[in-house]
C-alpha cells in the first residue's frame, strides 16, 4: 500500500511504500534511501509534524492456507515487500526471504528484518552470499514455498512470472475445480490470493488516486492503475508481454 | 449565485460558482464525488472519451516538471457507451453538472458521439475537445486548422441540443479566427487551453523520457500561454470562455477572469488536491463579496484593453 504527500510539492505529489506498520503503537514505517529520497522528508526530526494520504491501493492478499511464504526483492522494491515480512512473521507463516543486489555494498541489512525470517542473500559480484543472479536461488524454494511475493525491477518480476506459469507443471500440481474457459473473470482478490506469485509494481509519476491513468499497466483483462487495482498484483492479472 | 455557461441556449448550462475541474484532474469523475463531500466544484469536465475504446499511450505516461507537468496519457477510456453505461447512473445522483469530453478524429465520429450523449439525461453538456491529438492529422490537433475547427463544431452543434463547449489547442497561429470560426458554427462556450506539446529527454540521455517521446505541458507552466490566449479571444467572442491553464490560487482564478473569462477550469492541481476547485469557489464567493463587488461578470474582463476615447474594447493579438 502507499501513501501520498501533499506537503510541500503541489502537483505531483511523492507516493511512498509503507514499509511496516505496527497498530499497537500507532506507527507507520517509511524507508527511505537517503541518496535519492526528497531532502525535505529525509531531513524530518521527531516531533515534526508531517501529513500524509492513504493508505492507496491494495497490498498482498496471501492466502489463509499458506504457512510456507517465499519473499523475493532487489533494492528497489525491499521497501514494498518489507511489511509483508513482518505480518507473516507475526502470523506465525515461515518466512525466506530472497534479496539481490550487485554487492555486498547494497545488501539490505538484517537488523531490517523480522528475525524469524530466513535470509538468503545472492550478489552479482560473489562479495556476499550467492553468487549469481536472485533468480537462480527460486527454483530451490518453489516448492516448499505455499505462496511467493516479489517487488523489483520489471524485469526481475516478469522472470519471475515465467517461473511462476511453469511451475505446476514442474511439481506435477493437479488443478482441482471446473475450467471456466480461457478468459475466465475472475473477482481480483480471489485471482490474487489463488496466485502463486503475487508482485508489487513501482508507481510511476501520477495522481495515486486512480484519476490520471498515469500509472496505468497493461493486464490481461484490460488496463490496471497501479495506484488503485495495485500495487500488488497476482502474477497472472499483469500482461508481462507488453508490460 | 450561478453562473450561465452557455446563456445562448434553451435551458443554459448553469454552474453554481466559476470555478470548474477540468478534463483530465478528475478521470470519470465517480472516484472524486465518493470524495468531495460539500466542497463541490462548479461542474466536472471529465476525461476525454471516444467512440471506440482505447487503450492509451506507452508509458512512461507522466514526467514532473519544475513547474507543472508532461503528460501523455492517450485518453485510455473503454469507448463511450462503456462509459455511459458504468458512470451514467452515478453522474445522475451527483449535485454537480457534469460535462462529457470528447475527442474525435472524424466528423462522423464526432456526431456519433454528441447524438450519444444527447440522449443521456445525466449529461449536462459536451465539451469537444479541438486540443487532443488528430491521429488522422498525424498527432496534430484538429484545433490548429480553421476549416478543421470549424467543420468539427457544425458536426457536434448538429448532432446535439446540449450545451456545446469547444476546447482550443495553445499552437493555434491565430486563436482569434478559430475562436470566432466555432462560435459562428454553434459552439455556446469556448475552453481555453488544453496542454501544449512538449519533449523531455531521459537521464540516460538516449531516449525521450515519455513512452510515446511527446507530451503536453500542463500546470502553472501552462499558465502566460493559457491566458494569452484567453485575453485574445475575448476581444472577439461573446460566449462565455472557460480559462484553462496552471491554475491553483485565488489569484490564478482573478487573473483568468480579468483577462476575459467567465469560469476557470482545473486539472493538474486537481490531481494534488480534489477539494480545490470546490475551495476555490467558495473563495472566490468570499472575494467577491468583501470588495463589494455585487455581480460575478464585473469580474470578466477588467484587463482587457479598451479604446479610450469611447470606452469600448480594442481587439489585439500577440502577433500585431
Amino acid at each position: 500500500m502507499h501513501l501520498r504527500w501533499p506537503a510541500p510539492h503541489g502537483l505531483l505529489l511523492p507516493v511512498l511504500p509503507v514499509a511496516g506498520f505496527e497498530r499497537t503503537r500507532g506507527t507507520i514505517t517509511l524507508l527511505l534511501d537517503e541518496r535519492t529520497a526528497l531532502p525535505d522528508l529525509v531531513r524530518l526530526r521527531p516531533a515534526d509534524e508531517a501529513r500524509f494520504e492513504g493508505p492507496l491501493g491494495r497490498g498482498f492478499d496471501i492466502d489463509a492456507r499458506a504457512r510456507h511464504l517465499l519473499v523475493v526483492s532487489d533494492g528497489e522494491g525491499f521497501a514494498r515487500v518489507r511489511a509483508a515480512l513482518d505480518e507473516a512473521a507475526a502470523a506465525g507463516r515461515q518466512v525466506t526471504f530472497l534479496f539481490g543486489a550487485p554487492a555486498a555494498s547494497e545488501v539490505v541489512p538484517s537488523s531490517l528484518l523480522p528475525d524469524e525470517a530466513e535470509y538468503v542473500v545472492a550478489t552479482e559480484d560473489g562479495s556476499l552470499g550467492h553468487k549469481g543472479s536472485l533468480l537462480e536461488l527460486v527454483p530451490v524454494y518453489e516448492a516448499w514455498a505455499d505462496q511467493c511475493i516479489a517487488s523489483g525491477a520489471t524485469s526481475l518480476l516478469a522472470a519471475l512470472a515465467e517461473l511462476a506459469r511453469g511451475r505446476d507443471d514442474r511439481l506435477g500440481v493437479a488443478r482441482l475445480g471446473r475450467r471456466r474457459g480461457r478468459h475466465a473473470i475472475a473477482q481480483p482478490r480471489a485471482t490474487r490470493r489463488r496466485s502463486w506469485l503475487q508482485v508489487a509494481l513501482p508507481h510511476e509519476a501520477g495522481c495515486a488516486l486512480g484519476v490520471c491513468l498515469g500509472c496505468v499497466v497493461p493486464g490481461s483483462d484490460g488496463p490496471l492503475r497501479v495506484c488503485r487495482e495495485g500495487p500488488a498484483f497476482g502474477s497472472s492479472e499483469l500482461a508481462w508481454e507488453r508490460m | 449565485m450561478s453562473i450561465d455557461l452557455a446563456p445562448g441556449r434553451a435551458g443554459g448550462l448553469k454552474v453554481r460558482h466559476g470555478v470548474l475541474v477540468a478534463a483530465g484532474g478528475a478521470g470519470f469523475a465517480n472516484e472524486l464525488l465518493d470524495a468531495l463531500g460539500d466542497v463541490t466544484p462548479g461542474a466536472i469536465i471529465t476525461s476525454g472519451t471516444t467512440r471506440a475504446p482505447r487503450r492509451g499511450n506507452a508509458r512512461p505516461r507522466m514526467a514532473a516538471l519544475a513547474d507543472g507537468l508532461l503528460s501523455s496519457v492517450g485518453h485510455p477510456n473503454p469507448g463511450l457507451d462503456a462509459v455511459l453505461r458504468r458512470l451514467a447512473p452515478r453522474w445522475g445522483r451527483a449535485d454537480v453538472p457534469i460535462i462529457v469530453n470528447v475527442c474525435a478524429d472524424s466528423a462522423e465520429d464526432i456526431g456519433w458521439l454528441a447524438r450519444r450523449l444527447d440522449m443521456q439525461p445525466e449529461v449536462a453538456g459536451l465539451e469537444l475537445d479541438l486540443a487532443c491529438a488528430d491521429r488522422g492529422r498525424g498527432g496534430l490537433p484538429i484545433g490548429l486548422d480553421l476549416e478543421a475547427s470549424e467543420l468539427a463544431t457544425l458536426a457536434a452543434r448538429a448532432a446535439t441540443d446540449l450545451p456545446l463547449v469547444v476546447k482550443l489547442s495553445p499552437l493555434a497561429l491565430d486563436a482569434r479566427e478559430i475562436a470566432r470560426a466555432v462560435a459562428a458554427a454553434g459552439a455556446d462556450a469556448i475552453s481555453a487551453v488544453g496542454p501544449l506539446p512538449a519533449l523531455l529527454i531521459d537521464d540516460d540521455r538516449r531516449r525521450a523520457r515519455l513512452g510515446t517521446s511527446y507530451g503536453g505541458i500542463s500546470g502553472p507552466a501552462l499558465k502566460p500561454v493559457a491566458l494569452r490566449v484567453v485575453y485574445e479571444i475575448a476581444q472577439v467572442v461573446r460566449i462565455p470562455i472557460i480559462g484553462i491553464g496552471g491554475i491553483s490560487s485565488l489569484d490564478d482564478v482573478l487573473d483568468f477572469l480579468a483577462a476575459g473569462a467567465t469560469a476557470v477550469g482545473l486539472a493538474t492541481a486537481t490531481l494534488a488536491d480534489p477539494t480545490l476547485p470546490g475551495r476555490l469557489g467558495a473563495e472566490l464567493e468570499t472575494w467577491r463579496r468583501n470588495h463589494g463587488i455585487s455581480e460575478h461578470r464585473e469580474l470578466v474582463g477588467t484587463a482587457l484593453p479598451r479604446r479610450r476615447d469611447r470606452g469600448s474594447l480594442r481587439a489585439t493579438s500577440a502577433l500585431s
